[in-house]
């Protein structure tokens, strides 16, 4: 096709028409038109929903149209001919090929989100357990929100005590919800990289948590440090003590020594010395 | 006749001022020298023998290597290859096993006290966890310290300084025996599930020894099996190159390093080399890493992936981060100059350590209960550290196995708990590979600071364990930090990841203690994967070396000298020029006649106060006052086999029907032959006569009285000999040299040391 493109080039430079390669043809025209929309469509959905982030609850739409187009963009054979291909002409007839990359972006941004973890398999809707999830997350949001209402005379930043009483419940089942599906995905995971939850339900996970342990202050572990500091000094001590008490008490090892059969045995030592010292 | 009590004893020297000498020695021969002395470095034990590598070309062995024709002999080499190739296959599948146990039994033990510190963390009484933790260190490494002090003590340690004995030509007890495969491999599974600051690494080396030592000669002992095959191999000489294939097979499977193995049997043990027996090691080490990565790409679910191919595999080394410039060279020797001195400060904290264990720590059960304190500490260590820490970290997907959270927030975990709360290799793959910034620069200097003194401690207990992964651990934490240290000062980007700080640091300070040059830097190179890193490495581990050496030697030869084992170095001590045979060898010789009673053979095998291995052989002069020539070399091992078949001239003479001794009667015997007092001779055999000149080696290595130590030195260890004979100009016996007789000569501090001889 290329050598084709050049000689129909050279063609069109000796003729004397400086310029442009043949139109591409309406209908290819029409798909690439419609990949265009589709993906500034989605462009628009990803920038609008980063933070938080909501991507795979929000664009999975715009990305199965995007794909779909692509794809028909690939499949598009268009007629027999092979310079009216719009695949070709498309996709592979220039340096740049800003469809592929434009194609690519996007897909390699919905495997770094790892959408797929919280779609259904036809990915056409959200997944129950992540509609479960977002339930109980929106739950707990509210239920902050609530207690937050109802102190918020005083607003002194260690009196959360409230929101810690009255949403226990709900952030624990959350909580454990996470955990749950943490540990099913890393079960049925294959590979390392599908270890991710989606970022929607991580991300949704990393500001409860932070809400809860960070400005509320509610998860406040019992720190017992006298009992571990006494438990290690005494697991420290006894070294010291056996090692004491077997200096002190163990038999010191003794060699034999053996007398070598050797001429001059104890003057050679004797010697090596004198001449070198 | 002749009269029952005269063996010959040839020392009467031509020479008049040495009777004169002689006579001298023997009026002050009570000496002021105490005969009993604390242990010390400068003994040689009389424990250790040395190996027979030279062949005893008597004329069984003649008639043999005649009667094997060419075809024969390219069946032999053909068995050589089938030999190495299932010396490989084994020693990987030996490496799969304990990586596999080690990682499920580690795996039980983290979890179970995760989840207690997570609970307790929430109701407190975090005292408890600290006890299981300790508790579980502790009762699994007593079960790895008990079936090594009380079964079999050869499998302490890495097993790097026995197997370097070993090449070297000293025969350490039990060092290649099945049993002691058995308890190295349970021992190292337990010492590294004991949560002990240890490697698996180094003890592989061990096992592919011995899985060599075994399978190259076809049968077990300890099992009581003989397969009826290789019997051509029974004899120290092929069994020495198959022991160095094994060594090479064990490095390759730990580190994924087949090249690094083959550098390590040349770097350490091989004295004898041709490029055939080259090319069969390496053979070997291909097997071996091909078979523990085929066989680990199955147990992890990708099969024929093969990507593990060590025990440890360092990860991946390729972005463009962690490329390196030339302005960072100065940078990587400034890292080898503290690798060298920290490792001098190992060692010689260790040096300490080994001798007060030496003296006074030598009742296996004080052995035991050291090692369960020293696994109780670590816990305890690791645990107050983990507690004390404030170093929180967000979890980035499953990239730590065991989070622990203790009192960081919900979603975080404890960064001191990656480095403490995990088995050693995961630790050191972390501190390579983590992002920037996972570690605080603390958290790095407490690490590196407790590791040390851990690691340090716990190196010689009564554990199967190594000290690779230790080094570099502690190596890489100070690395990392240096590096962090080093993009804070600069602020410049190309410090940005401190992941290759962390390798050489960790290259430096591995380098800095066991002193290993050539092989050591392909080991390294392989397991990273990346050949671009050798010039750095390289220049990492040579000034780590030379600082170090200034101090202290490298562990390995430390604990070697600490064991009082006679090894030989490559060359003569530089200044011992001056001293001749006459002077090093040991004298008077017991000698044999070639025809001789049997009455007195036995005396001279049970006397207790000589236990000599060989014995110059004299022609049989019933006159015993004329001194005979040298006629030959018999050994001790050949003589009880004579016994024991009862080859006695009479006998002959009697025309009784007896089957000739061959070749194969001594190999059977081989390697463990029975000690004298096994062997029955009635009075009437006593008085029978025993012809040696079938089967002595008319042809032993001798020199002359006047060769300089270096001369002779150079000899007997480019040979791989056993016994030397000095011999006057008129070829008769003066003494003799043995390794013990050369390995006394030592460079000190201050030129050259005599070691003494003493019984251990």
């Amino acid at each position: 096709a290329l050598e084709l493109a050049e000689e129909l080039a050279e063609g069109l430079w000796d003729a004397g028409l400086p310029g442009d390669l043949p139109e591409l043809e309406p209908e290819c025209r029409s798909l690439l038109a419609a990949f265009a929309e589709g993906s500034a469509a989605l462009t628009g959905c990803l920038g609008r929903r980063a933070r938080p982030v909501r991507l795979c609850q929000g664009c999975h739409g715009h990305y199965r149209r995007l794909l779909a187009q692509y794809g028909s963009i690939v499949r598009a054979v268009g007629n027999s001919s092979e310079s009216h291909n719009c695949a070709k002409s498309i996709l592979t007839s220039d340096r740049l090929q800003i469809v592929v990359t434009l194609s690519e972006f996007f897909n390699e941004t919905w495997e770094a989100a790892n959408c797929a973890n919280c779609l259904k398999n036809n990915s056409e809707g959200l997944s129950n357990s992540t509609e479960e999830f977002l339930d109980l997350f929106n739950k707990s949001l509210t239920c902050f929100e609530h207690n937050l209402q109802g102190q918020a005379i005083d607003l002194s930043p260690n009196n959360y005590t409230e929101v810690c009483k009255n949403c226990n419940e709900t952030y624990t089942k959350l909580n454990d919800l996470y955990n749950h599906l943490q540990r099913m995905n890393r079960h049925g995971g294959e590979s390392a990289h599908s270890a991710h939850l989606c970022i929607d339900v991580e991300d949704a996970m990393n500001i409860t948590r932070k809400l809860w342990s960070r400005t509320f202050n509610c998860s406040l572990p019992c720190s017992d440090t006298v009992p571990v500091i006494a438990v290690s000094s005494f697991i420290l001590f006894l070294p010291i003590v056996f090692y004491l008490s077997s200096f002190l008490h163990s038999k010191q090892k003794k060699r034999i020594l053996i007398l070598p059969k050797r001429i001059q045995s104890n003057a050679s030592l004797v010697n090596i010395q004198e001449k070198y010292s | 006749q002749l009269t029952p009590s005269s063996f010959l004893r040839i020392g009467q020297l031509s020479n008049v001022d040495l009777n004169e000498d002689i006579h001298e020695l023997e009026t002050e021969l009570p000496r002021q020298r105490p005969n009993e002395i604390p242990h010390n470095e400068k003994l040689l034990s009389l424990k250790y023998e040395s190996l027979d590598y030279d062949n005893s070309e008597n004329q069984l062995f003649l008639e043999e290597e005649r009667r094997i024709n060419h075809a024969a002999f390219r069946t032999v080499e053909i068995k050589r290859w089938v030999i190495c190739a299932m010396i490989g296959i084994l020693t990987g599948l030996v490496a799969c096993f304990i990586d596999i146990v080690v990682e499920n039994l580690a795996g039980l033990k983290y979890r179970v006290v995760k989840d207690n510190i997570d609970k307790f963390t929430a109701k407190g009484g975090l005292s408890f966890s600290l006890l299981l933790w300790a508790t579980l260190n502790a009762s699994v490494v007593m079960v790895g310290s008990v079936i090594v002090a009380f079964i079999e003590p050869v499998a302490a340690g890495s097993g790097i300084p026995q197997i370097k004995c070993y090449l070297n030509g000293v025969k350490i007890p039990h060092v290649v025996r099945l049993k002691t495969l058995v308890i190295k491999v349970c021992g190292v599974i337990l010492s590294v599930v004991g949560g002990l600051a240890v490697g698996k690494e180094g003890p592989m080396i061990h096992s592919g020894s011995v899985i060599a030592a075994g399978i190259s000669q076809g049968r077990s002992t300890s099992l009581k099996r003989d397969f009826k095959i290789f019997e051509y191999f029974r004899r120290d000489t092929e069994k020495r190159d198959f022991v160095s294939a094994g060594a090479a097979a064990g490095v390759s499977a730990a580190f994924g390093a087949p090249v690094g193995g083959v550098l390590f049997s040349l770097e350490e043990g091989a004295s004898f080399w041709n490029q055939f027996l080259t090319w069969r090691i390496f053979f070997a080490s291909m097997i071996s890493t091909f078979t523990l990565n085929s066989v680990l790409s199955v147990y992890h679910g990708n099969v024929w992936d093969l990507s593990s191919p060590g025990l440890i595999n360092f990860g991946r080394f390729d972005n463009e981060k962690m490329g390196y410039t030339i302005q960072e060279i100065p940078i990587f020797i400034f890292m080898g100059v503290v690798g060298g001195i920290l490792g001098a400060l190992f060692n010689a904290l260790n040096y300490w350590l080994t001798m007060f264990r030496i003296r006074y720590i030598h009742r296996p059960c004080l052995q035991v209960v050291e090692a369960m304190l020293v696994a109780a500490v670590t816990a305890t260590v690791g645990f107050v550290m983990i507690y004390c820490s404030r170093d929180c970290q967000p979890i980035q997907g499953s990239s730590v196995a065991y989070p622990l959270q203790l009192f960081c927030a919900d979603g975080e975990y404890n960064s001191m708990a990656t480095a403490f709360f995990n088995t050693p290799e995961k630790s050191v793959v972390n501190l390579f590979h983590d992002p920037p910034g996972s570690y605080n620069p603390m958290t790095l200097g407490m690490f590196t600071l407790m590791y040390f003194f851990l690691a340090c401690w716990t190196y010689g207990l009564t554990v199967s364990a190594g000290v690779f992964i230790p080094s570099l651990l502690i190596g890489a934490a100070w690395g990392r930090l240096f590096g962090i240290s080093l993009s804070y000062l600069t602020k410049g980007p190309i410090w940005a990841d401190p992941g290759k700080y962390a390798l050489m640091g960790a290259a430096a300070q591995l380098g800095g203690i066991v002193r290993m040059t050539l092989s050591l830097t392909v080991i390294m190179m392989e397991a990273t994967g990346n050949v671009t890193y050798g010039f750095p490495i390289m220049l990492v581990l040579m000034t780590a070396k030379i600082v170090g050496d200034y101090f202290v030697e490298g562990l390995y030869d430390m604990h070697i000298q600490l064991q009082s084992v006679p090894f030989l170095h490559w060359e003569a001590p530089v200044t011992s020029h001056s001293l001749t045979a006459r002077e090093v060898m040991s004298t008077p010789v017991t000698c044999l006649r070639r025809i001789e009673r049997v009455g007195t053979v036995v005396d001279i095998l049970s006397d207790t106060s000589s236990n000599h291995n060989g014995f110059p052989v004299v022609e049989s002069n019933p006159d015993t006052t004329q001194v005979a020539g040298l006629r030959g070399l018999i050994l001790r091992s050949q003589l009880i086999v004579l016994l024991k078949h009862k080859v006695f001239v009479e006998r002959a003479n009697l025309n009784l029907v007896q089957r000739r001794l061959k070749l194969k009667d001594f190999r059977d015997a081989y390697p463990r032959f029975p000690p004298i007092q096994s062997i029955h001779v009635s009075q009437d055999e006593r008085d029978c006569m025993i012809d040696l000149s079938e089967f002595m080696n008319p042809s032993p290595y001798t020199v002359p009285q006047e060769a300089s130590l270096p001369r002779v030195f150079k000899l007997f260890r480019a040979l791989g000999l056993r016994h030397l004979v000095v011999v006057d100009n008129r070829n008769e016996v003066v003494g003799m040299v043995t390794r013990k007789d050369l390995a006394r000569y030592r460079l000190g501090k201050e030129g050259l040391e005599e070691l003494s001889l003493a019984q251990t």
